[in-house]
Formats: C-alpha cells, structure tokens, sequence
C-alpha cells in the first residue's frame, strides 16, 4: 500500500492527455453542433398572439419590478388594467386555457426540439463513454495528490478489481469522468458563460415540460401581480436627497 | 465590472439595477473560473499534495476577494447586492475545475 506505483510514461502520452484533448475538442464540438441545430428553429415567424402574450407578461412583470416607483393611484389603476376578470389583458378564459394546453401537447414542434436538444447532449457522451471504455479500460491513468477514503474506490477506480491499490489512483474511465465534471469551468471559459447556463436550463425545460407556454405564464403573472403590496418609495427619496445635500454642504 | 449597480439607498429600499448587477456577478464568475484553472496548475506544477492543495486554493480565492475588493473601491454595495457576491460568488463551482487541473499538472510532472 505504502510505495509507490510507477506509472509508464507511455500511458501519460497516450491515454492521460490526449483524452482530457478529446474531452475538450469534443465539449467545444458539442458547443457548435447545438448551435447550428437551435439556429433553424428561431427562424420561421413565430404565431403574432404568443408575441402578444409573451409582451404582455414582460410589460406586468415591469410593472411588479418597479412598483415602489409609482403612487399607490397609478398603481392601482394599471392593476386593475392587467387583472380585472372581465377584459384584464392577463385574464384568460377557463376554456381557452385548456385549449392552449391541449394544443400545446399536441405540438410535435415541441417535442421535437427538446429531442434534438437532448441527443445532442447524450450521442456524444456515449461515443466518448464507449471509446474510453473500448481502449483505456482496465489500467490507472493517474494520481490524485491527495488522500482519499476507501468509500470513494468505486468512483475512482471504476474498471479495476483490486482492492489493495491505494485509492488515490484513478482508473481511466474514472479520469474520463472527472474530465466530464471539471471541465465545465474551462468551457464557461472559452465558449462564454452561455454555454455554462446551457445544460442549467435543459433541466429547466425538460423539469417545466411546457414551462414556455405564455397562456401559463399569464395566469402566473396575474396571481403574482394580485398579490404584491404596494410600498411606494418616493417619499423617503425626499428625505434621503435631503441627507445627501446637507451632507454636502457641510464639506 | 465598470458598471455600477445601484445608485444607493431609499429609505430601506435598494435600488439596484439588475442588469448591472448580473454583468457584474458574471465576471466575478469569469475571474474565478480563470483563477481557479491557473491555480490548479500552478500547484500541480509546485507538487503540493494533500491539504496544502486545498489550502493554496483557499488562499488564492481569498486574495481573489481582496483583489475584488480593491477594484470595487471598497464600497461594495455599490456594484454589488450582498457581501456573498464578493466573497463566497464562483469559489465552490470552482473546485472542481481546481481539482481536475491540479491532479493533470500533478500527474506529468511528478508522477510519471
């Protein structure tokens, strides 16, 4: 347990860096292939009412944001605009809102897209599962410099069968995983932050279902809208620009 | 992180502009994310093992904190809502990164 292994410096040339190259050209890849299969879904003019809806939402949503801007007059006005049950424009129908939903399920576009969305994720991970596997199987790769439990052999030593060496050596395909982890950062780095928040909001969408259905998010936006206190901020602006001036003055 | 955040204080009420602050945070994030990758190798290279790794990690995000503090002027609250953002923002996401450049620099120069 206690010497050392030695390691081929073959297997550093062969294995340990050209696969942590391979995990990174291939994120890099991942970035531009999904790039290219989101760009023709943007392009054919989306339907003029979820326009609508979608406005409408983020003109309420403005509304809650800064509603400590305007008198509790104003406010009050524009609330009953967005939500009263007749014509409110954040009102919808009972009927209506099922129908939306229906149509929403019965949409292949949808589905469709998260299907791509998600390929695009998996394929490749497998490949590069399947290629480590197939050549790199069964050998350490490296060292971890620092001294783990024995809880964490199977994690590390994913492919090998002996429990004798020191758990600080990392099998191969293990070394692929903590590529597939660590990695994130260096490509938050070199792709944009876009590409971090990416799989964020996968999960996102994949959680909501139809979490992007505008006629939902009306009805979300109203019940928000309906209970929001009104604290109007103004007042206290005076007395503040009034500490700041005397403040001012005494310099 | 030119941008300032918030104009200052309203009674109670901060006022913050969220954009603002979201560019800000992003690069918080963006020099943390840096940091962390250089640090890895850097003390994989040095051949720190154990805790001294981690502790070296935890010395350099602190610096990095200073480092934010001096370019944010020392008035935080006004580029950013909380002290958290300065501080704790980007450090855990990090490690990760960390570890894994850590142990690749470790493993070329000093194991094999």
């Amino acid at each position: 347990m206690a010497e050392e292994l030695v390691l081929d410096t073959a297997i550093r040339d062969w294995v340990l860096i050209p696969l942590s190259v391979v995990m990174v050209l291939i994120g890099v890849l991942r970035y531009f292939v999904s790039k290219l299969m989101r760009s023709p879904a943007a392009s054919p003019s989306p339907d003029p009412k979820l326009v609508k809806e979608g406005q409408v939402v983020i003109r309420a949503r403005n509304l809650r944001t800064n509603v400590q801007f305007i008198p509790a007059k104003a406010f009050k006005a524009r609330k009953v605009y967005y939500t009263n049950e007749e014509n409110g424009l954040l009102h919808v129908p009972k009927e209506e809102a099922q129908k939306a939903q229906a149509a929403m399920f019965s949409d292949p576009n949808m589905a469709m897209d998260m299907m791509k969305k998600n390929l695009s994720m998996i394929v490749p991970q497998t490949l590069t599962f399947a290629w480590v596997n197939f050549f790199f199987s069964g050998f350490v790769a490296a060292k971890i410099p620092f001294p783990l439990t024995q809880r964490f052999r199977g994690m590390l030593q994913n492919g090998i069968d002996l429990s004798t060496v020191d758990v600080s050596y990392v099998s191969s395909r293990s070394w692929y995983f903590l590529n597939l982890f660590g990695l994130r950062g260096l490509f938050s780095l070199i792709l944009g932050e876009e590409n971090a928040t990416d799989d964020a909001q996968k999960m996102m969408q994949m959680g909501g279902g139809f979490g992007f259905n505008p006629t939902m998010s009306l009805g979300a936006e109203k019940d928000s809208l309906d209970i929001i206190q009104h604290d109007w901020a103004l007042p206290k602006m005076e007395r503040h620009a009034e500490d700041v001036l005397k403040k001012l003055l005494k310099k | 992180m030119a941008a300032a955040a918030g104009g200052g204080f309203a009674g109670d009420v901060p006022i913050i502009h969220a954009d603002n602050l979201v560019s800000n945070v992003k690069s918080v994030n963006y020099s943390r994310t840096f940091l962390s990758i250089i640090s890895g190798v850097v003390a994989g290279i040095w051949g720190l093992t154990g805790l001294m790794g981690f502790v070296f990690y935890f010395i350099v995000m602190m610096v990095a904190s200073l480092a934010l503090l001096v370019k944010a002027k020392f008035s935080v609250h006004t580029y950013f809502d909380s002290w958290n953002r300065i501080i704790l923002e980007g450090v855990i996401g990090g490690l990760m990164s960390f570890v894994l450049f850590w142990t690749f620099a470790y493993d070329i120069v000093h194991i094999f």
